[in-house]
């Protein structure tokens, strides 16, 4: 079988989980919550690592910056059997309430990028797997973190949230975010919305967490550049999915005895 | 007047009216037999297609008020309801069945709604998503497991047009509405109905929890024609499913609410 395209990954050499940062020189951070991490795959901005977590293979791969490289990685994941996805990244906190430090958990995105109508009609929701969301939520309790669940703000262009003033359409950047934050968005981003569109044409579960690095409207309070805590929670959460599977597949074999 | 004796344009109502519960089907003519499951349920008014009943559940006052069928009038509903005290929306009704696995009777619990429809643009930007409450879905999802009712969750088609759903070949842009209609069916919409976006996205703004529990008959489904299929299907298409569901679903978020609080 010939390697895919971009990501340079074949049949076997992924698990099911699968956990997506952005940037690939986090990659081999995470693996090292995996056991027996190796180094699968790299090219382009797409670094690949496999191991396990309760014995179950767990792989971990960047996706760049972006909608549109973040699609390439979930098609050509999802195409050598990954099903279940978690995105864990940084992004700016929307609430006057939101503190650097504290993580987002992300229930739907705001489709503000061009990519996702390459697949479906704006009118449809970015919507994450409930499962997945309540896997995150119950391992940020169990952590400890503090936490908010909602929508993310999902767009293209990075200058555009963080320096609005000096683009051409200014007034109608700051006009949507204005709507955005009354619709209680709680952190922009820049890949959710496309994972989760995905997630929904294909059947896939796709869940997302990210670090609230600094409140957009509040930068007094300023920055936080630990992910520690948005690691270990996608890890836990991992190991929350897995176990829920083992669950539903015992109860299947149970109803069928019944 | 103040705000608390002031009434609602169009639900006639003022501030302890209904609780802070209330369920939201689309008929008048259904508020009665939902209201039936309360613990002594009161006819409260009725105002053009909004009709009120109260009573209580676990101890806690619930209201049902119909929304009359569309976006625009869901809008007002809602609205006026947030604005004497309601907190907590469960949509209920009939829908049509759109994934090729569901069956007549099983039931949808919806946790998002496509925005295709008119009124929710008068409030956020097309891009941002309708989406209902977390809890509120998995309350309505403990209570069809917990009740054996077969369900399936995910996104509805929340749509401004009946006919252009159902009879979308004869209308002028025909070819549109077939090519957005497999799109919607390939990105797993579960059901097609007319109210839900509105409700999510203003439940959205005001900062208050929403949901759905919808009735399915299935659109694939070979249509009944001897006499013990038509039976079969009435068995099947029994509106007090949904109802069920939301009821046993409700009573979760209120003992939730108790315990948080």
């Amino acid at each position: 079988m010939v390697k895919s395209h971009h990501l340079a990954i074949e049949p076997g050499d992924i698990g099911r989980f699968v956990i997506l940062p952005g940037d690939p020189g986090r990659c081999k951070v995470i693996a090292s919550h995996f056991n027996n991490p190796e180094k699968v795959a790299e090219n382009r901005e797409y670094v690949t690592y496999t191991g396990s977590i309760l014995n179950e293979p767990v792989s971990v791969s960047s996706t760049g910056i972006g909608n549109p490289s973040a699609a390439i990685a979930i098609e050509e994941l999802r195409a050598v059997g990954a099903d279940t996805f978690i995105r864990v990244g940084t992004s700016g906190g929307m609430q006057p309430h939101q503190i650097p430090g504290d993580l987002a958990i992300i229930t739907g995105s705001i489709r503000d990028e061009g990519i996702s109508k390459h697949y479906l009609p704006i009118e449809f929701p970015a919507v994450a797997n409930s499962d997945v969301v309540i896997a995150l939520r119950e391992a940020a309790e169990k952590l400890g973190y503090n936490t908010h669940l909602g929508i993310s703000h999902s767009k293209d262009s990075y200058f555009g949230q963080m320096a609005p003033e000096r683009m051409p359409v200014v007034n109608f950047l700051k006009e949507r975010w204005k709507a955005w934050v009354q619709g209680g968005a709680i952190c922009a981003e820049m890949e959710s919305a496309i994972l989760l569109t995905l997630g929904a044409i294909y059947r896939l579960r796709v869940g997302s967490i990210t670090l609230i690095a600094i409140n957009q409207d509040k930068p007094e309070l300023g920055v936080s550049t630990d992910t520690a805590p948005v690691i270990k929670t996608a890890i836990e959460a991992i190991k929350l999915l897995i176990q829920l599977d083992h669950n539903n597949e015992k109860e299947r074999i149970n109803d069928k005895r019944n | 007047m103040t705000r608390e004796t002031e009434l609602q344009h169009h639900i006639q109502m003022k501030v302890g009216d209904v609780g802070r519960y209330v369920l939201l089907p689309g008929d008048p003519g259904r508020c009665e037999k939902i209201a039936a499951y309360f613990d002594d349920p009161k006819h409260i008014i009725q105002n053009r297609e909004y009709n009120t009943y109260t009573g209580t559940l676990l101890g806690e006052k619930v209201s049902v008020v119909s929304t009359g069928i569309g976006c625009p009038s869901t809008a007002i509903a809602v609205e006026e309801l947030i604005a004497i005290g309601a907190d907590t929306f469960i949509r209920i009704g009939t829908s049509g069945g759109i994934q090729p696995e569901i069956r007549t009777g099983d039931v949808a619990v919806v946790n998002s709604a496509i925005r295709d429809e008119g009124t929710t643009l008068h409030y956020m930007p097309i891009e941002f998503p309708a989406i209902a409450d977390l809890d509120v879905v998995l309350a309505m999802r403990e209570g069809a497991k917990k009740l054996g009712i077969p369900y399936h969750v995910g996104p509805t088609q929340s749509k401004d047009s009946f006919f252009g759903e159902i009879e979308p070949d004869r209308m002028p842009v025909d070819s549109r509405l077939n090519q957005r209609w497999k799109a919607w069916t390939a990105g797993g919409t579960i059901c097609s109905e007319m109210e839900a976006s509105t409700i999510f996205v203003l439940s959205s703004i005001h900062r208050k929890r929403a949901g759905g529990v919808m009735l399915m008959a299935s659109i694939s489904e070979k249509p009944p024609e001897t006499p013990e299929e038509f039976a079969d299907f009435k068995s099947r298409f029994d509106i007090s499913r949904p109802i069920q569901v939301a009821i046993e679903g409700l009573k979760t978020l209120i003992q939730q609410d108790i315990q948080n609080c």
